[in-house]
């Protein structure tokens, strides 16, 4: 209870990045960092920082204006790259952050989803490893395809049934996937697993989506 | 008397189809009375889902009414928000009733805010879900065209179909199941004239007959 605590304080004490968008209409913007080390995304109003641990490096979905540019940076050690990017009205835009030093490289993976669905449970499969040029998230012993050919830059989505089943992501040889750590799927949730080649081997990050909600 | 709604504590929540003495605040808490239960209605005037949830001001009045007692408007903006959560832990109900859809529907506007929508209506059953109390949703009725509530007959159209698939694990009325587009004259495009809420309340009403014995298990 006390670590929850002190995670909800740390969150609400984090500045807003950007202005939050008209409920209507809105678009979402979420920050992922596959890195290694902890990014900082800067922003004109704000700045935050995302740890490299698994459990922090997925923020949440925040509500942003669409149609308006938004500009920043990302930082990682010394290196920074400029950020820049406009919403459309319902997208859901991830920017995700990966490498280090020279490799150190700063991905926009774009959804327009229109799958809200509180009976199933929706799993994205974003591609963040360019040796990877067909991503999939496989299920069960049998690794049924579940999301396929997901392209490196590229993420797809798939609603699926709630259920309690071991998934993987498979690079295209079967025997060589790499377990996705979710636990069981609930009805309504959605879910995104990041693949990426962390340096020093394959990685895989899941976590529940999260939208933040719209405030003035 | 139908018994099939006696002996139930029910929490009805809305919006501003339940903050005037003629609305759904009256006609629909009248119905489940007369079945035997108890009854407590809370209505906020232009809130949506999330503003159930995360506390927030009303933004053109709230209305409550409790058993047989009288409603009880105030029209102010700037009251505090009732959160389900409170009135959950204040009233113990066993059957949660959510009418809304209008406000959330986003009229006037191109695009219909699928992402925003759900954001709003998962985190208010989550809340729900949460305690394990059994709930059902109102969906919005048809309405009028061509006021300035720029409500369409396509958009409820498109709001009802999204908030079937959404609202779970509540169960959904279809409140445009009720009445063909027009049947129910409005006064202002959005709210009914007192026969419309006489006619939607026991609507609802009946919906929940067939609904609520499949849901409420009773000792």
């Amino acid at each position: 209870m006390l670590l929850l605590l002190a995670i909800g304080t740390a969150r609400a004490a984090d500045g807003r990045l950007y202005p939050s968008g008209p409920p209507n209409g809105v678009a979402y913007l979420r920050f992922v960092n596959l890195a290694p080390n902890e990014v900082m995304i800067v922003s004109p109003a704000a700045k935050i920082t995302i740890p490299a641990n698994d459990a922090d490096r997925v923020r949440e979905f925040d509500p942003v204006t669409p149609g308006t540019a938004l500009t920043g940076s990302v930082q990682l050690g010394d290196a920074t790259k400029p950020l820049n990017l406009t919403l459309q009205p319902n997208e859901f835009v991830t920017v995700a952050v990966t490498g280090s030093g020279d490799k150190f490289a700063v991905t926009l993976l774009r959804e327009t989803p229109t799958d809200f669905n509180a009976l199933k449970s929706s799993l994205a499969l974003f591609n963040l490893d360019q040796g990877c040029a067909s991503a999939q998230l496989v299920a069960g012993d049998q690794h049924v395809a579940v999301v396929s050919d997901v392209a490196p830059g590229a993420v797809t989505r798939r609603l699926v049934n709630p259920v309690d089943v071991a998934l993987a992501v498979s690079c295209g040889d079967p025997a060589q996937t790499v377990p996705v750590k979710l636990g069981g799927l609930v009805a309504g949730d959605r879910y995104s697993v990041f693949v990426v080649d962390s340096g020093s081997g394959r990685q895989v990050v899941a976590k529940r989506d999260e939208q933040a909600p719209f405030r003035p | 008397m139908d018994a099939l709604l006696a002996g139930l504590a029910i929490l009805v929540i809305g919006d501003s189809h339940m903050v005037t003495r003629d609305y759904l605040i009256t006609t629909l808490h009248n119905d489940l009375i007369e079945q035997g239960a108890k009854v407590d209605t809370y209505g906020m005037c232009g809130a949506n889902a999330g503003d159930w949830v995360y506390p927030t001001t009303v933004s053109c009045g709230r209305g409550e009414r409790h058993d047989k007692g009288p409603p009880v408007v105030n029209y102010n903006t700037g009251i505090p928000t009732w959160t389900l959560d409170g009135l959950i832990a204040k009233h113990h109900p066993n059957l949660i009733v959510i009418e809304m859809g209008d406000t959330m529907a986003g009229y006037g506007q191109g695009i219909f805010p699928q992402g925003w929508i759900y954001q709003q209506v998962h985190a208010l059953t989550g809340r729900i879900a949460a305690q394990n109390i059994p709930c059902v949703w109102v969906g919005p009725p048809w309405g009028s065209e061509g006021s300035t509530y720029h409500k369409t007959f396509n958009r409820v159209k498109e709001m009802s179909e999204f908030l079937a698939t959404a609202v779970a694990p509540c169960k959904f009325i279809d409140s445009t199941q009720f009445s063909k587009p027009g049947d129910w004259p409005t006064i202002d495009g959005q709210h009914l004239t007192s026969t419309g809420y006489r006619a939607w309340g026991q609507d609802i009403t009946n919906s929940l007959d067939q609904i609520v014995p499949q849901l409420v298990h009773r000792p």
